[in-house]
C-alpha cells in the first residue's frame, strides 16, 4: 500500500512536470509567433485590405435569445463594423421577451421571403425579416430548440456569403475586428478554412453605446483570475497550437468559417454541449479524411469582449459545462487518436486534450487524495511534499506571468499601472484555493456528463448596461 | 552509461525539485523585472515621441517646404522615421494639391530614395517594411524596387511587394506583375494577386490579353477572373473570342465583358453561356443579361430561376425585377415554371426592390378572370405553389421575346 502511494505521489509529480513543461514550450512558441505576427502587422495596412476589390463577403451570424436589453446596441455596433461586404443575420431563437418586437421597431423590419435553403438541420423558421433601415440586416425568427447550435444552423441556411462569422449577441467587437480576423483568409484563401480571434474579459471596462471606452480590469478577484486564464488560454495556448496547425477550438463568441465547409459537415451539432469545439473537431476530421491541405488560423489582435461570470455559482456552472463539452467532443472522436491519417491532431492535439485537460481534474484530485492517504499512513516525505508544492506553484506562476508578459509585449490593452500590478499579483494568488475549486467544478462536469445530466444551467449575467459603469466619471464601477 | 532516467533517479527528487524551485523563483523575478523595466522605458519613449511630434507639427510648413534643411534631421534615424511616418499619414488623406507637395518633399528629402535603397538591399522584415513604406508613397520610381521584391524568397515579402504594386494602381505596375507571373507562375496566394491585378489593370485591361494567350492554366484562370472584373467596352470583340474557351474563368470574363456590347449582339452568346455547366459562368451571364433589361433576355432570365445554384437564381430574379413595367406577365411565367425555389428567388428580389405592392396592384387591376387573379395573389401572399398555376396569358412582350 505504502509503495503504491509513494508511486502515485511520484506519478503526480511527473504529471505536473509534464503539464507545466508542455505549457512552457507553448509559451516559448507563442512568444516567437507573436513577435512574427507583430512584424507582419507592420506590413499589413488594413485600409489596403478594406479597399481591395476581392474582399469576400462575410455573413455575421448572431444568435439571440432574450436579448431585449442589449440587442439594438449590439446590432448598431455590428452594422458599424469596418468591413466592406457585410451581411448580418440575427437569429431570434424563440425569445420569450420582446427581442423581436424591439428589433422590428428600431430597424423597421418587414417580413420577406429571403432565400432560405434548409441545408443543415434546425428548428422550424417562423419568419424572415429584412430591415428597411439597413438592407444588410436580416432577422430569422425561429422556434426555440434550446441550443445555440440550432440557431446558428438556421443562420447558415440563410447565409449568402462564402464566409460566416459567428458572434454572440452580448459580446462587443472592436470596429476593425472583422477586417483583422479576415487577414489570414485574404492572404491564403485556399488553405485557411477558419480563423479565430481573441476573446477578452469585458467586466470592469467602461462601455459607451455598446463600445469599449476604456479598458480596465475588473474589481472582483474571481473576474481578475479569469482575465489571467483568458490571457493564458488565448495568448499562449491558442497561439501555440495554431502555430502547429493544431488549433482545436475557435471560440464560439467570435470565429470565421468557410460557409461551404460548415454546410458540408452538416453545420453545428445541435446536441453538442461545446458546439464551437465540436465544429472544429469535425472540420479537422472532414478535411483530414479528404487529405486536404488546410489551415485553421488564430489571430491574436482582433478583439471580442465578452462578459464572464462574476459569481462563484455561475462560474462553477460554466466550467462544469465546458468540461462536459470537452468529454462530449473527445469521446465521439476517440477513433482519431494515434491514427496516422489524422497526423498531428491524432498524435498530439487530441492526446494532450485527453491527458492534460479532460483527465486533469481526475488525476489531480486523485493525487491530492493519495498525498493525504500517504500522510495518514506516515509514508509522506514532508520535505518532498513541501518542495513539490513550491515547485508546482512557482512553475505555474512562471506560466501565468509569462502570459501577462506576452500581453505586455504585444497588445497591451491594460494601460493602467494598477491593473498590471493586480494582474501580476493574481498570477501568484490564483493557485490557492481557486485552482482546487476549479478542479472540483470540472470533476462535477464529468460526473454530470457520465450520469447523462445535460441540462443547461443559466449563468447570471449582468448585461452590458451593468458592466457599463459610470460613463462620465474617471473610474468605472466594478462589474459585480 | 546509464539512461537519462537513471541519472534522473540518482539525482533524487528532493535535490531536483530544490533546483527547480530556485529556477522558477529566479524566472518569476526576472519576468516581473522585465515587465517593470519595459513599462518604464515605454512611458519615457512615448512621452519623448509625443513631444517630438508636437515640435515637428509646429514647424510643419517649414519642414515640408525645405526651409529646415533636410540634413538637420535626415541622418538621425529616430527623427527621420518619425517624420516619414507623419508625412505618410498626412499623404494618405491629403487632397491632390497637398499630395503633390508632400511627394515633392519626400523626393527632395531623399525619403523615397532611402526606401528604394532599403527595399533593394535589405532582407527579411526590414525589406518588408521598406516595401510597405515605398508603396505608401505611390512614387512611380518605386515600382522597380517593388517588382524586385516580388522575387524575394520569403513569401511574406513577396506579398508585401504585390500589395504595394497593387497600391500603385498604374499600368506600369501591372506590367511588372504580369511579367513576374509569366516567369515564376503562381507563387503567391490567388486572392492578393487578383486584387493587385484588378487595381493595376483597371486603367488598361488590354495589358492582360497577350498574357492570357500563353500563360499556364492556373495563371490563365487568375487572369481570366481579373479580366472579368476589369473588362471595358473596348475589349468587347476580344472577349467574344473567349466565350467558348476551355477555361470557365475566361468564359465568365466573356460573359461579363459582353454586357458592354449591344444587347442584340450579345444576347445570343449570353444565352449559350447561361446554360454553361459551371455555375459562375451562368451567374455572370445572368448578371449581364439582367443589365440589358431588353425583352430578348427575358426567356433566359425566367429559365434562370430554375437553375440549381441559388446565386444564379437570385441574379436571374434581380434581372427580372428590373423589368418594372412587365412584372405581371413575368410573374405569371414564374408561377407557370412550378419551381418553388425559383418562385422564392423572384419574390425575394421583388421584396428587396420594394415592388410587391405594385405587383399586387397590377394583378388587381387586370381585367381577366377573377379566379386567376385570386390564385396569383394567393401565390404572392403564401409563396406556395401548391395550388395549380393559372395558365399564363401570353403577353405580347414575352411572346415577342420568346420568338426572337
Amino acid at each position: 500500500m505504502i509503495h503504491l502511494l509513494d508511486w502515485a505521489n511520484h506519478a503526480l509529480f511527473y504529471y505536473y512536470l509534464a503539464s507545466n513543461l508542455a505549457y512552457l514550450m507553448m509559451l516559448v512558441i507563442a512568444f516567437r509567433t507573436s513577435a512574427a505576427h507583430l512584424r507582419h502587422l507592420e506590413s499589413i495596412r488594413l485600409d489596403w485590405i478594406k479597399d481591395s476589390p476581392m474582399v469576400p463577403p462575410v455573413s455575421l451570424l448572431v444568435p439571440a435569445h432574450n436579448e431585449e436589453q442589449s440587442i439594438c446596441t449590439a446590432l448598431r455596433n455590428l452594422l458599424d463594423l469596418d468591413y466592406p461586404e457585410l451581411e448580418i443575420i440575427v437569429i431570434n431563437d424563440g425569445s420569450t421577451d420582446n427581442t423581436l418586437q424591439i428589433m422590428q421597431k428600431e430597424f423597421r423590419l418587414r417580413a420577406v421571403r429571403a432565400v432560405y435553403v434548409p441545408q443543415v438541420v434546425s428548428a422550424p423558421v417562423r419568419g424572415l425579416y429584412r430591415s428597411d433601415v439597413d438592407m444588410r440586416l436580416l432577422v430569422i425568427d425561429k422556434s426555440p430548440a434550446g441550443s445555440k447550435a440550432d440557431a446558428v444552423n438556421a443562420g447558415l441556411n440563410a447565409a449568402a456569403s462564402p464566409y460566416v462569422c459567428v458572434v454572440d449577441a452580448d459580446s462587443v467587437l472592436e470596429r476593425d475586428a472583422l477586417l483583422r480576423i479576415m487577414v489570414p483568409v485574404l492572404s491564403d484563401p485556399n488553405r485557411v478554412v477558419a480563423a479565430g480571434g481573441i476573446v477578452r474579459v469585458l467586466n470592469g471596462s467602461q462601455i459607451e453605446a455598446g463600445r469599449i471606452r476604456r479598458v480596465r480590469l475588473a474589481r472582483k478577484s474571481i473576474e481578475v483570475i479569469q482575465v489571467v486564464e483568458y490571457l493564458r488560454a488565448f495568448l499562449i495556448g491558442r497561439e501555440a497550437w495554431a502555430r502547429g496547425n493544431m488549433l482545436m477550438i475557435v471560440s464560439g463568441a467570435f470565429g470565421v468559417f468557410r460557409t461551404d465547409l460548415v454546410r458540408a459537415i452538416g453545420g453545428y451539432r445541435r446536441s453538442a454541449i461545446g458546439e464551437d469545439f465540436d465544429l472544429v473537431a469535425r472540420l479537422h476530421r472532414h478535411l483530414l479524411n479528404n487529405h486536404a491541405d488546410y489551415r485553421i488560423a488564430f489571430v491574436p489582435d482582433p478583439v471580442c469582449w465578452t462578459e464572464v461570470p462574476s459569481d462563484l455559482r455561475s462560474l462553477a456552472r460554466q466550467r462544469a459545462r465546458w468540461q462536459k463539452g470537452l468529454l462530449d467532443v473527445l469521446w465521439p472522436n476517440r477513433d482519431m487518436l494515434f491514427r496516422p491519417r489524422y497526423g498531428r491532431i491524432g498524435w498530439l492535439a487530441l492526446p494532450y486534450l485527453w491527458i492534460f485537460e479532460l483527465l486533469a481534474p481526475v488525476i489531480e484530485i486523485t493525487g491530492f487524495a493519495s498525498v493525504l492517504l500517504a500522510a495518514l499512513f506516515g509514508a509522506l516525505s514532508w520535505t518532498f511534499s513541501l518542495q513539490f508544492v513550491l515547485f508546482g506553484y512557482g512553475f505555474a506562476t512562471v506560466i501565468s506571468i509569462g502570459s501577462v508578459l506576452q500581453e505586455e509585449l504585444t497588445y497591451k490593452r491594460y494601460n493602467d499601472w494598477q491593473d498590471v500590478a493586480r494582474l501580476v499579483s493574481y498570477c501568484f494568488l490564483e493557485h490557492f484555493p481557486y485552482r482546487q475549486m476549479h478542479m472540483i467544478w470540472r470533476l462535477q462536469g464529468l460526473w454530470q456528463y457520465l450520469r447523462g445530466d445535460m441540462a443547461w444551467r443559466p449563468m447570471k449575467r449582468l448585461g452590458q448596461e451593468s458592466v457599463d459603469a459610470d460613463k462620465t466619471g474617471p473610474s468605472p464601477l466594478p462589474a459585480g | 552509461m546509464g539512461s537519462a532516467f537513471d541519472t534522473f533517479r540518482k539525482l533524487g527528487p528532493a535535490a531536483f525539485v530544490l533546483k527547480a524551485i530556485i529556477f522558477v523563483i529566479v524566472a518569476d523575478v526576472l519576468l516581473l523585472a522585465f515587465i517593470l523595466l519595459r513599462r518604464t522605458y515605454r512611458k519615457w519613449y512615448f512621452a519623448n515621441r509625443d513631444a517630438r511630434m508636437l515640435a515637428i507639427r509646429q514647424q510643419w510648413d517649414a519642414l515640408i517646404s525645405g526651409e529646415i534643411p533636410f540634413a538637420a534631421w535626415r541622418t538621425k534615424t529616430s527623427e527621420r522615421e518619425l517624420i516619414e511616418a507623419m508625412v505618410l499619414d498626412a499623404y494618405e488623406v491629403a487632397n491632390p494639391e497637398e499630395s503633390a507637395r508632400l511627394l515633392k518633399f519626400m523626393r527632395a528629402s531623399g525619403l523615397v530614395e532611402k526606401r528604394i535603397l532599403e527595399a533593394r538591399h535589405h532582407h527579411g522584415w526590414r525589406r518588408h517594411k521598406a516595401l510597405v513604406a515605398l508603396a505608401r508613397t505611390r512614387a512611380p520610381e518605386g515600382i522597380r524596387a517593388l517588382a524586385e521584391g516580388l522575387r524575394d524568397r520569403d513569401s511574406e515579402t513577396r506579398l508585401a511587394a504585390l500589395r504595394g504594386l497593387g497600391r500603385m494602381a498604374c499600368p506600369e505596375a501591372a506590367k511588372e506583375i504580369l511579367n513576374w507571373v509569366d516567369d515564376a507562375g503562381l507563387v503567391v496566394p490567388v486572392l492578393p494577386l487578383q486584387s493587385a491585378l484588378i487595381q493595376t489593370c483597371a486603367e488598361r485591361p488590354q495589358e492582360l490579353l497577350p498574357h492570357l494567350h500563353h500563360a499556364d492554366k492556373p495563371v490563365r484562370e487568375v487572369l481570366g477572373r481579373v479580366l472579368g472584373e476589369v473588362a471595358t467596352p473596348l475589349l468587347g470583340s476580344e472577349l467574344m473570342r473567349f466565350a467558348d474557351d476551355d477555361l470557365p474563368e475566361l468564359r465568365a470574363a466573356a460573359a461579363r465583358g459582353l454586357s458592354y456590347l449591344n444587347a442584340l449582339e450579345a444576347v445570343n452568346i449570353l444565352s449559350e453561356l447561361a446554360k454553361d455547366t459551371v455555375w459562375f459562368v451562368r451567374l455572370r451571364a445572368m448578371v449581364s443579361l439582367g443589365g440589358f433589361c431588353h425583352p430578348t433576355a427575358l426567356p433566359i432570365l425566367v429559365q434562370g430561376l430554375t437553375d440549381s445554384n441559388r446565386l444564379v437564381r437570385l441574379r436571374a430574379a434581380e434581372g427580372l425585377v428590373d423589368f418594372k413595367t412587365e412584372l405581371l406577365p413575368i410573374f405569371e411565367k414564374v408561377v407557370a415554371l412550378q419551381d418553388q425555389y425559383g418562385l422564392h428567388a423572384f419574390l425575394t428580389a421583388l421584396e428587396n426592390a420594394g415592388l410587391q405592392a405594385s405587383l399586387v396592384a397590377a394583378i388587381k387591376n387586370r381585367n381577366s378572370g377573377m379566379e386567376t387573379n385570386e390564385t396569383l395573389l394567393e401565390v404572392l401572399r403564401t409563396a406556395n405553389l401548391s395550388t395549380p398555376p393559372p395558365a399564363p396569358e401570353e403577353n405580347t412582350l414575352v411572346k415577342a421575346a420568346a420568338q426572337s
